[in-house]
């Protein structure tokens, strides 16, 4: 099943004209089976993404009616025009930007800075507290979320942004997940210049960095959807409405005796995913080219 | 050495942030009314004239300001515990009637049997059964904000369309008429509309069972005693189980959720609900009837639904005036009216007669039916693990279990949850 | 304690060492310039995860030790919460409940992942950024609202999944309150949902390795197998051990999609260890004995990973 990367170069070059003609046809096999295949399964694992999207287009009565419908018979605007006027969503969408936004630019310098510490500086302890921050994750937020709601309230951060982002600013995961990429570059070039005298932060920013902008990207877009996506932190934290991100906000959609609108949570959080997806589009491409560039060693 | 001296040089940071943080928290103002904070549920259009009353009681008196946040029941209950733990909480917090045990047990509400002494705080003429709900071990800790049984909601129109004019107010009679409301046309098995949505586990506010067992002469908890293994419940659920598996009056595995959306959807004809079925039957083009849960061979009980609110401990002296002040405010005759006809609930004073709420026909109705309401759990601090073993009582036997093993099992975990 | 420096250049014999900072070994390693480098790059992730990670962990220990709500009265009670842990039914199922989880979500997401990403990776796939993006995306929806999707898809009444597959004859009836069905749902909603970024990371890691290597075992006449089995799955260790600890990490730690679609039910069969340190600290407002079940999780989870990560450097070491 996994045929790897074949050289056209070696084959076409070694091969007399005969050859050129099945070597094509088995690769243009090749290529319709596995597109096939990857389609049927990429179609199958899109449908609840596809609920989502078309859920938020139907009308109530068609979101409970059997039999069930995919597609809506009749599209309507409805649960949208609802979501914003039932809760101060662009407002949310904001605070949903700041919020993660925040976290996100603050962890991606906190943690590589502190990753390029653990995986290229030789110090005492090294491993400890490398263990010790793998073991920070081990250790569920709903255990440590009334010691920090406490420790947040004593800085008198409650319902701000600082107060929110803050707790987030440096992150475990970030830390363990750079660390063992930069582990994962060579050493000759920052060698090289330490032996020319340059010191670490200049490696730092020059060499390491420019290298790690897949394992950036992926980390950032990593944190961005995590915290995006947030809901108990949030929640608990801001006790104003206007504060709120997304994710809580679409909680107080709960109707009376606990029922839940689902066309219109369908709409809030197909609102919600737009920006993550078009986020994830623009980096992907990025993503895409320094992997090319800077992939193969 | 610097390397080791890091850690503490951080943690002496964080302790002096801490330590300027906790300096400038603030001292009470000491001129001006009292800053009260509200935190209540009430998400619809109940919550707005709740805000009314609440700005009314401000504009009567110059002490007090109470100032009203309004989230979801379910956000309150996830907040609260941060909130309080900070000393960040609300003074006056309304919530589910079987919460506030477990609050009260931790002490996070005050007690009030001072306040039900006096003579005017207006509690004399309450509601009894209401007023059990906020107590634990005989002392109240809250005032209720709403309290209302089970009914019975049926859809008119697919009762004439079987022929049925009234609605049933016995057992029997009310399976016979689910039978008889059970249509399954293309016989695939699979009813198209079933007589009655009688769900199995996480019931309208957990009630629908406690009223069967009621109505059947059982208990759950008597005291300090778990008696929910007995004859009589055994009857009942077996009755129950039999109706649902053997006659198909109702699916099998809902929860009240899912029962609401069925009668709302028009497929299933009777639906024991709280009082919120009514806007949503409407919204829903369903002509609706409202009734009495039907009688058992004992008696006819039916779970109520119920809100209470009461003051926290973060509030000071003066808060805890105020809050009393504007409980008080709150059961006044004319407000308490007030209060009835906009959330749709029946008065919390027994002293206020149907005429005056007859300008709202569901609060009418639902007023009718107010003597067959019941506490649920009254006083019962780990209300959460007693419901989820009933749940599972119940959602085994109507899957098939023996019914005299699963009351055992329940028996013995319930008798553990409230020890 | 020295740390082992994979390229530190090799020690001549009673050679003259520079004094230049080389990361390597060496007593210089303790000079003041490079003790103060080190200081700076750490600080600011020290700082925050001291005082929002460390210090709210040492609070949480602390109160295990007492009956604490979080508010009003605590005392201090030992060990009783742990040995409640322990003895006590419910807890002993949700832990068994959390095994079954991370048993079946661990193999059945990395091997999607890695089967997508080996996918992803040929070059004779068309549209493979289309793809890649289409099969990201069930990441960047939150689980609370994948759980409220898969639930609508799963309803017995209005389901899509079980109209249609009634349609073929097959009666899938009320999979969530199924006791057998129950827990793959679960899982089954918590693997579509990870294993998109799993996948990138693999990719990533695919990425690295340089495809001289498969050259050269094509041209000795290596399968497709054996070139997985000797070049690919080898040079993925480092990449590999990262993913399995997240995973399982990920996995023990189950909650939101539980906490919405099954509630833990039916009969508990669904309920995992951070659904009971939720209900007992905030349903049952007993936050002693919640945080000394979040540590027995973390004791728990400790011992897993440190022997997934010895196996796996290990496996990296014999690679490189």
């Amino acid at each position: 099943m996994t045929a790897l990367a074949a050289s056209p170069a070696v084959t076409a070059s070694e091969a007399p004209s005969r050859r050129v003609s099945p070597q094509r046809r088995r690769r243009r096999l090749v290529s319709a089976l596995l597109l096939v295949v990857v389609a049927a399964s990429t179609l199958a694992l899109m449908l609840p993404i596809l609920i989502i999207v078309f859920t938020a287009f139907k009308p109530v009565a068609e979101v409970n009616a059997y039999p069930p419908t995919l597609v809506p018979g009749a599209w309507t605007l409805d649960n949208f025009t609802r979501i914003f006027t039932e809760l101060p969503f662009a407002r949310l969408i904001a605070n949903s930007f700041v919020f993660a936004g925040g976290v996100t630019a603050f962890a991606l310098v906190f943690d590589s800075l502190a990753a390029y510490a653990l995986a290229r500086l030789d110090f005492r302890g090294n491993k400890i507290l490398l263990i010790a921050i793998i073991a920070s994750l081990m250790i569920p937020f709903q255990a440590t979320l009334i010691p920090i709601y406490q420790l947040v309230s004593d800085l008198g951060w409650v319902n701000s942004y600082a107060g929110l982002i803050a707790p987030r600013a440096a992150d475990a995961f970030g830390i363990f997940f750079l660390r063992q990429f930069f582990l994962s570059l060579p050493r000759d070039l920052d060698n090289a210049a330490r032996i020319d005298g340059a010191g670490e932060l200049r490696i730092f920013g020059s060499i390491v960095l420019p290298n790690a902008v897949p394992a950036l990207l992926t980390l950032g877009i990593f944190t961005f959807v995590n915290n995006w996506n947030d809901l108990l932190w949030p929640l608990v934290f801001t006790t104003d409405a206007e504060m709120g991100t997304v994710t809580s906000g679409l909680t107080l959609l709960t109707g009376p005796g606990g029922i839940i609108p689902q066309g219109v949570m369908m709409a809030g959080s197909l609102i919600a995913l737009l920006p993550l997806a078009i986020l994830f589009l623009m980096i992907q491409r990025r993503f895409v080219e320094s992997v090319g560039t800077s992939g193969l060693k | 050495m610097m390397k080791r001296a890091l850690p503490a040089l951080a943690t002496a940071g964080a302790v002096a942030l801490l330590l300027a943080g906790c300096s400038g928290s603030s001292a009470p103002a000491s001129d001006g009314p009292a800053e009260i904070t509200f935190w209540h549920g009430y998400t619809e259009a109940d919550g707005k004239v709740l805000d009314q009353i609440v700005a009314d009681f401000n504009a009567s008196q110059q002490k007090y300001k109470i100032t009203t946040e309004t989230k979801t029941w379910a956000v309150i209950d996830d907040t609260l515990l941060p909130a309080l733990s900070s000393k960040e909480g609300p003074q006056i917090v309304a919530m589910p009637a079987e919460r506030m045990p477990v609050y009260a047990d931790r002490g996070a509400f005050a007690d009030l049997s001072d306040f039900y002494a006096s003579s005017d705080s207006n509690t004399a003429d309450l509601v009894p059964q209401a007023v059990d709900m906020v107590k634990v071990g005989g002392t109240p800790y809250g005032v209720p904000t709403g309290f209302v049984p089970l009914a019975m909601f049926y859809n008119k129109s697919l009762f004439s369309a079987a022929g049925i004019t009234e609605a049933p107010t016995t057992w029997d009679a009310w399976v016979a008429d689910a039978k008889k409301l059970t249509v399954d046309e293309n016989g695939d098995g699979t009813p198209e509309q079933y007589g009655v949505a009688i769900p199995d586990h996480a019931t309208v506010a957990n009630g629908l069972w406690p009223s069967l067992l009621l109505s059947g002469g059982g208990q759950i908890v008597d005291g300090d005693k778990a008696v929910i293994d007995s004859p009589e419940n055994a009857k009942t659920i077996q009755y129950w189980t039999d109706a649902i598996t053997k006659d198909k009056i109702s699916p099998t595995g809902l929860d009240g959720i899912a029962a609401d959306q069925l009668f709302s959807s028009g497929k299933a004809a009777m639906h024991v609900g709280g009082p919120w079925m009514a806007s949503i039957a409407k919204d829903n083009n369903i002509d609706y009837g409202i009734a009495a849960i039907p009688a058992g061979p004992a008696e006819q009980a039916a779970s109520a639904i119920g809100v209470a609110m009461g003051v926290t401990e973060s509030a000071d002296d003066a808060q805890r005036a105020g809050a009393e002040a504007f409980f008080s405010y709150f059961f006044q005759k004319d407000v308490a009216t007030k209060w009835s006809l906009a959330s749709g609930w029946p008065p919390l004073r027994t002293d206020i007669p149907l005429s005056d709420v007859s300008s709202n026909p569901v609060v009418a109705a639902l007023s009718e039916i107010a003597p067959t309401g019941r506490a649920l759990l009254p006083g019962v601090v780990n209300s959460t693990d007693v419901i989820s073993d009933i749940d599972e009582l119940t959602q085994k036997a109507v899957a098939g279990g023996n019914v005299d093993e699963l009351l055992a099992t329940a028996q013995t975990k319930i008798q553990q949850a409230i020890e | 304690m020295t740390t082992h420096a994979p390229s530190a250049p090799p020690r001549r014999r009673g050679a003259y060492r520079p004094p230049a900072p080389i990361g390597g070994r060496g007593p210089l390693r303790h000079s003041p310039r490079r003790r103060l480098t080190v200081v700076a790059f750490l600080t600011p992730a020290m700082v925050i995860l001291t005082v929002f990670v460390a210090w709210p962990m040492i609070s949480a220990l602390r109160l295990s030790f007492t009956d604490a709500s979080g508010f009003g009265r605590e005392k201090f009670v030992g060990f009783e919460n742990y040995v409640r842990v322990f003895t006590d039914e419910d807890i002993l199922r949700a832990m068994g409940n959390t095994a079954l989880y991370a048993l079946l979500f661990t193999p059945i997401a990395i091997a999607l992942a890695l089967g997508f990403a080996l996918l992803l990776n040929n070059p004779l796939l068309p549209l493979r950024g289309v793809f890649r993006t289409a099969l990201f995306t069930p990441f960047i929806v939150s689980l609370a609202v994948a759980a409220f999707a898969w639930s609508y898809l799963l309803d017995p009444q209005i389901g899509l999944l079980n109209y249609w597959l009634r349609g073929l004859g097959i009666q899938l009836g009320n999979v969530l309150q199924d006791p057998t069905l129950a827990m793959p749902a679960v899982v089954l909603v918590a693997v579509w949902k990870s294993f998109g970024f799993y996948m990138v990371i693999f990719l990533a890691g695919l990425q690295d390795i340089p495809t001289s290597l498969y050259e050269a075992a094509r041209v000795d006449g290596a399968s497709a197998g054996q070139r997985f089995r000797s070049i690919t799955f080898p040079m993925l260790g480092n990449t590999m051990g990262f993913v399995v600890i997240v995973a399982l990490i990920a996995a023990l730690q189950a909650f939101d999609q539980i906490y919405v679609m099954t509630g833990g039910g039916p009969y508990g069969s669904t309920q995992t260890i951070v659904m009971e340190i939720y209900q007992s600290g905030f349903r049952k407002l007993e936050l002693g004995f919640a945080s000394a079940l979040s540590y027995v999780l973390l004791l728990i989870t400790l011992v897993l990973s440190l022997t997934q990560f010895l196996f796996f450097s290990r496996r990296e070491k014999d690679a490189a």
